[in-house]
């Protein structure tokens, strides 16, 4: 059984005269069928908050000191921590490639005199982009830039 | 020659004069492999259970008036065969919708939602009959052409998990519609129109589920007129900031 919409879901502004049955949401919502990957898409900003998280506790320990720094490398060799973070490596992924897909469709189709390039262009311009930045910090995390 | 084979078709049904809420009653029937969802029901309706109450017109695809959830998906019944389903084919009215009747929603809701982003072109100045035509090139035309083709169905926005919880949001046909006449190069009024959008019921709501676009059944796109509505939106509040009222157009 759907569960129940919003019980003023697109309800007329004046009521009719007949009682009607409360709207009901998609059945298939939000774990069934399409909506699952966009359930998905949507709660990986859960994991993006821990990661900020993560992030201030690096910097905080970064500003504290040598021992401080050393104990959160510890930390973060831990297994646990290398599996959230391959689990969220995995969820910028997926978003990525969602809204690279979405993207295009969403350009107007002309700013003033100005038109996007076709969709498929625009794909590869991010795919360019998304690449090019990885190798750039990957390379400069890894001493190739100094 | 063999039996034509049997289906059982699961309908909701709800009288307000007796229900309290819908239930569910199970119809079974022999079925021509030719059939279209809807042929099934109007069998329903007139050779096994009169009292069965359905919206349906044109058969073809062109009135958008026999929309239903069918087996959890809103779908065009005039334009899903049979053959396409198992043996249980399970049929509700659109979700999102209040219900009036059986398979019957409230439309006036969405009509109420239309009307607000002034569907229709908006000129400055209207331009006299011996001033001839305004006249429009094919790339122009072009540009919403698309977002024309649009048969009010409702199935866009019985897909949309933000019209299930934000009742004041317009929702994909009607952003697709006013997003239509503010890229028509005929129409002056796409501040008018963008003002609405930004207003109650914002484009901004919309979380580019895309689901009104994978249920289209005109492959209208209204995901991509919403998120270009949103874009147009930003840029003319921009504008306005910057350029003096009137000078925008």
């Amino acid at each position: 059984m759907a569960r129940p919409a919003h019980p003023q879901a697109m309800q007329p502004v004046k009521p009719g005269r007949t009682r009607t049955a409360p709207p009901t949401m998609p059945p298939q919502f939000p774990m069934t069928g399409r909506y699952r990957a966009y359930t998905l898409f949507d709660a990986t900003g859960f994991l993006y908050l821990f990661v900020g998280f993560v992030a201030l506790r690096v910097v905080w320990a970064l500003g504290t000191g040598s021992a401080a720094w050393a104990n959160i490398q510890q930390q973060l060799a831990n297994p646990l921590y290398i599996g959230f973070h391959v689990i969220t490596l995995a969820a910028v992924c997926f978003v990525a490639v969602r809204f690279f897909g979405l993207f295009p469709k969403a350009q107007p189709p002309r700013i003033g005199p100005l038109k996007p390039p076709p969709g498929p262009v625009i794909v590869g311009m991010l795919y360019a982009a998304w690449i090019g930045i990885t190798v750039l910090m990957s390379a400069a995390l890894m001493g190739g830039i100094s | 020659m063999s039996d034509p084979p049997k289906k059982t078709f699961v309908i909701t049904r709800f009288d307000p004069d007796v229900d309290e809420v819908p239930k569910t009653q199970s119809y079974e029937i022999a079925v021509d492999p030719d059939w279209k969802v809807l042929d099934a029901v109007n069998y329903i309706k007139d050779e096994v259970d009169g009292t069965l109450s359905h919206r349906w017109s044109c058969r073809m695809a062109v009135c958008g008036s026999c929309g239903m959830m069918v087996n959890g998906e809103p779908r065009l019944t005039c334009k899903d065969s049979v053959s396409q389903y198992g043996d249980t084919v399970e049929i509700t009215p659109l979700s999102n919708f209040p219900v009036i009747r059986d398979l019957v929603v409230e439309m006036d809701g969405f009509m109420d939602k239309f009307k607000k982003v002034k569907p229709w072109i908006i000129r400055a100045k209207e331009l006299a009959a011996e001033d001839g035509p305004v006249r429009q090139s094919p790339e122009e035309l072009e540009e919403f052409k698309q977002f024309s083709m649009c048969i009010n169905c409702m199935l866009c926005y019985s897909a949309c998990p933000v019209v299930s919880n934000e009742p004041e949001f317009l929702g994909p046909a009607a952003i697709a519609l006013g997003h239509r006449y503010n890229v028509d190069s005929r129409d002056e009024g796409a501040s008018e129109r963008n003002a609405i959008f930004r207003g109650e019921g914002t484009v901004f709501s919309c979380s580019f589920a895309n689901e009104c676009s994978e249920v289209c059944p005109k492959n209208v796109d209204p995901a991509a007129a919403v998120n270009q509505a949103k874009f147009n939106a930003v840029i003319d509040w921009a504008t306005g900031l910057v350029l003096p009222s009137g000078e925008k157009e």
